[in-house]
């Protein structure tokens, strides 16, 4: 009888745990061309995002173009051969959407929020692009203004300007397609020919090197069929392999100054080299990454923040131009925050030393690990439903290019819920090891 | 002559061919307002109730009249002390119990002051709704403002004051509140130290009895969430709350008058430009057309502004005008952050744009674009969990009807050329406009003379 009941007991737990999971529905299919298409549902608007994602991420820009990735993504506004520059911009408002696109590690991507009767819309003007574009010099030259612009405003004419997240991969990292200026120098900027623009194009942006996921209120038949009929005839390309990206094994703390002329209070950030993606050791840094930095709660929140009042917040995470999941590469976990002149760095680094070493001393009680699950899981839906479903095509796109799996996203649940506190120990003894670190200081200005 | 004509009507059809249009997509689908459902407490407290989403998550915001507006002279930021006060405990709660607690629920509680209201809550899974019905109320109603704290959040304070006024943005924007309001407490963005360090405990006190309670809030629950138990919970936790103070108003008078004021920036790589005068607010009839007129001048990518000084010009990165509004009050601005070698010419083409636009009607194209694209954005406003609270949060602030949310769209689609020609005479004047730079004055002067012709530049 006893038995028999803690049956039934434990199958309505096993039940409600299940009930509690989220679901996304995932179509997915793969084009003649080799375009990845990925097909989620979701009536809850009369919206639909429209989101296309190519596999050239700034890692892999030509050495003598840094920046390069990111000026390219700009170009895909200039113009193709059915609409001319501006154009782009102006069907999609003009349809009553929006539309952004960016360049991240391992991606490019281009996204629109269009009203969901526009879908067609914005797939023939997506694939219109995807077929060729038509730039002119004057086009390339306004554009190279508007990007070194953009690296004023957000590095060289800001006070902790690209701290941390464009400095500290060029600290951490040993490997050039890692550590590099992603944002490019200016005469780099500069030195781009039409002839670098054609080429990339030629050699990146290609069908069989790409994604595309379509989120909203549609009839996943109905966007097939438009989907075919737009981008099925877009030729495939011969895409290079991936370069080698890999980082050696980190042996020895790092640690770099950086003078600030433009702050007048000093910064502190440390990162760790993360464990391969989609490793037991990978899930489990995600909640580690919980535990010790995201909300009130965390550990090192309430030690460096609440306890000891060195900084304001405590920021970072894992990869710092998206999530844990849309990157495809070595990739870090950072901590960062802004203090007092009177405080040192080193103090603030014992604080936070004491609160990491008690994850690499002893196993994290339950409590804790459940409570970093609930975190984890609320993040996980916060981030499916970003910018209108564009977090959830973010998501869906990324799987389908770098694991040719865009329904790993209802996998992710249960990847976390099997953590133990024991891999959780091992996890954070190997790579929490202060020799898996690099610091980075920020001096300001003297005399602030 | 009929083969010429002929033979030109192929041309123009060819040239016509080797351009594609784009489809026009299928039939529209309708966009209806979420439904909304008002509880009224006995002590006249609002709950709103949003059932939104299929996402197991529930937004709870309680809204209360309380923010800058209410400091009086020489209490700049003590609104913000006040806040960062009631996430410091209960008196049943510790500061790491109230964390634990909406962690453990997979949200925060977010205390975020502003100039007008406050929001008190988070964003939690929907399981944990009433739990977080009460924490909000906890936080609310019985903050502890601990002493033992005090010094470390004035010193935070300090800190980030330091921290933003290295920022051109925030410096630019401090000056230009400055210029326009003066005294009034919309003018004075950051305290100064002396005034910070000189807070105490009993002034957050008396500024929280004299400024918070059911008479200001209205609550605010929308997502995925189960009616009966959410409204018990707020009821629970609310109902027996004093009404405590009358909401209180406080409306400026801006100036609209040729102010210029140049901060120096030695060296810097870009200047910092803002450029506006105070204009219209939500409540005003003309609103909806001068959103139209705001939207088309500079507040979208396709704006003329944008199009000249970014895509032709290539002096910019992220111009943008906005209308910025507040309770009875508004002002019309664009920023830009411009290379400082071409500071006179991005503001003689921001000028060229605002004259060009109150002497000529744009065409119906161009209009119907730009509303179109507002329609849009209205649909995608009132497509999250957020966006609905704080369209109904606003609403009620400006105390509009609910007509106005639901006629809003008409509207848009009502505004004609003429008017968004007639909104820009009357609203974006250049002889009344506030200009603040901050740049390298070396570089800068020079090109900014013809603006600054007149009026006294002020230095720092």
């Amino acid at each position: 009888m006893r038995f028999r009941r803690l049956a039934v007991l434990a199958l309505a737990v096993v039940t409600a745990a299940a009930a509690q999971q989220f679901t996304v529905p995932v179509e997915y299919h793969t084009l003649d061309n080799g375009l990845k298409v990925v097909l989620s549902p979701d009536p809850t608007a009369p919206t639909v995002v429209v989101a296309v994602y190519y596999n050239i991420g700034f890692r892999i820009e030509p050495k003598d173009r840094t920046g390069f990735a990111h000026l390219f993504e700009h170009m895909m506004f200039q113009g193709s051969k059915n609409l001319g520059k501006m154009e782009f911009i102006k069907l999609v408002q003009s349809n009553g959407g929006i539309l952004n696109g960016s360049t991240r590690f391992d991606f490019t991507n281009y996204f629109q929020v269009v009203p969901a009767h526009k879908l067609e819309t914005i797939l023939w003007a997506e694939a219109d692009r995807m077929k060729g574009l038509n730039i002119t010099q004057e086009n390339l030259t306004n554009q190279q203004g508007v990007v070194k612009n953009e690296v004023k405003v957000n590095v060289l004419n800001q006070p902790y300007g690209g701290f941390p997240w464009l400095d500290m991969p060029q600290y951490a990292n040993e490997n050039w397609y890692n550590a590099h200026n992603f944002y490019g120098d200016l005469e780099h900027l500069d030195a781009a020919s039409l002839k670098d623009v054609q080429q990339f194009f030629d050699t990146y942006y290609a069908p069989n090197n790409a994604a595309l996921a379509i989120v909203g209120d549609f009839r996943p038949a109905e966007a097939l069929a438009l989907v075919k009929k737009h981008f099925g005839g877009i030729p495939k390309a011969a895409v290079p392999p991936l370069p080698d990206l890999r980082e050696p094994k980190q042996t020895a703390e790092k640690r770099f100054n950086k003078k600030d002329t433009l702050a007048y209070r000093p910064a502190l950030a440390f990162a760790y080299h993360m464990p391969e993606r989609n490793t037991p050791e990978y899930y489990a840094m995600g909640l580690i990454d919980q535990i010790l930095l995201q909300g009130e709660d965390s550990r090192l929140t309430q030690a460096i923040v609440k306890k000891k009042g060195y900084a304001s917040g405590v920021g970072g995470g894992i990869n710092l131009l998206g999530n844990m999941f849309n990157y495809n590469g070595p990739m870090l976990w950072t901590v960062s925050l802004i203090h007092d002149n009177g405080v040192k760095a080193d103090t603030i680094l014992a604080a936070a030393d004491a609160a990491i070493e008690e994850l690499r001393t002893r196993p994290v009680d339950r409590a804790t690990l459940d409570r970093a699950l609930v975190k984890l899981r609320s993040d996980l839906y916060g981030e499916y439903e970003g910018f209108f479903g564009f977090g959830t095509a973010d998501l869906l796109a990324s799987f389908a290019l770098f694991d040719n799996d865009p329904s790993r996203i209802n996998t992710l649940e249960n990847e976390f819920r099997t953590v133990t506190p024991e891999l959780i120990l091992r996890t954070a003894q190997e790579y929490l090891r202060p020799t898996n670190r690099t610091i980075l200081t920020i001096e300001p200005k003297s005399g602030s | 002559m009929k083969t010429i004509i002929i033979a030109l009507c192929l041309a123009v059809s060819l040239a016509f061919a080797q351009k594609e249009a784009p489809p026009a997509g299928s039939a529209p689908k309708d966009f209806t307002l979420p439904k909304k459902h008002i509880v009224t407490f006995k002590n006249g407290l609002e709950a709103v109730f949003i059932p939104y989403g299929r996402v197991p998550k529930v937004n709870i915001s309680v809204v209360i009249r309380v923010g800058n507006i209410n400091e009086r002279p020489g209490q700049t930021g003590l609104a913000d002390l006040m806040g960062d006060l009631m996430k410091e405990g209960t008196t049943t709660r510790t500061a790491e119990q109230i964390a634990a607690e909406a962690a453990s629920m997979g949200g925060s509680l977010n205390v975020g002051i502003g100039v007008d209201q406050s929001t008190i809550g988070g964003e939690v899974l929907s399981e944990f709704g009433p739990r977080m019905a009460a924490l909000a109320a906890d936080v609310v109603r019985n903050p502890l403002f601990p002493e033992s704290e005090l010094a470390r959040l004035k010193n935070n304070t300090l800190r980030e004051i330091t921290v933003a006024k290295s920022s051109p943005q925030q410096l630019t924007f401090e000056k230009f509140r400055s210029l326009l309001y003066g005294d009034h407490p919309y003018g004075t963005v950051f305290p100064t130290e002396e005034a910070v360090k000189g807070y105490t405990v009993a002034d957050v006190r008396k500024f929280y009895k004299e400024n918070v309670g059911a008479a200001r809030t209205r609550i605010y629950v929308a997502g995925v969430f189960d009616q009966a138990a959410m409204e018990k919970a707020l009821r629970d936790a609310f109902e027996s709350w004093p009404k405590g103070p009358a909401v209180h108003t406080n409306v400026p008078k801006p100036k609209a008058k040729k102010q210029f004021h140049l901060i120096d920036r030695p060296g810097a790589a870009q200047s910092t430009i803002y450029l506006g005068l105070p204009t219209l607010n939500n409540f005003d009839p003309d609103y909806v057309k001068m959103v139209v007129t705001n939207s088309l001048l500079g507040g979208s990518f396709g704006s003329r502004i944008t199009s000249n000084i970014r895509e032709q010009k290539g002096y910019t990165y992220s111009p943008n005008s906005q209308l910025s509004t507040r309770y009875r009050d508004g002002y019309w601005v664009q920023t830009a952050d411009v290379t400082s070698s071409v500071t006179g010419a991005s503001l003689k083409e921001i000028t060229y744009e605002i004259e060009r636009l109150r002497s000529e009607a744009p065409s119906d194209a161009e209009v119907e674009a730009i509303r179109n694209y507002i329609a849009g954005v209205f649909v995608l406003q009132n497509s999250s969990r957020g966006g609905i609270v704080g369209q109904l949060s606003n609403l009620k602030l400006h105390g509009l009807p609910d007509s106005y949310l639901a006629n809003y769209v008409k509207n848009v689609h009502a505004t004609t050329p003429a008017d968004v020609q007639a909104m820009a005479k009357r609203y974006v004047r250049p002889e009344e406009m506030t200009l603040v730079i901050t740049g390298d004055k070396a570089s800068v002067e020079k090109q900014i003379e013809e603006f600054a012709k007149g009026v006294p530049i002020e230095k720092k």
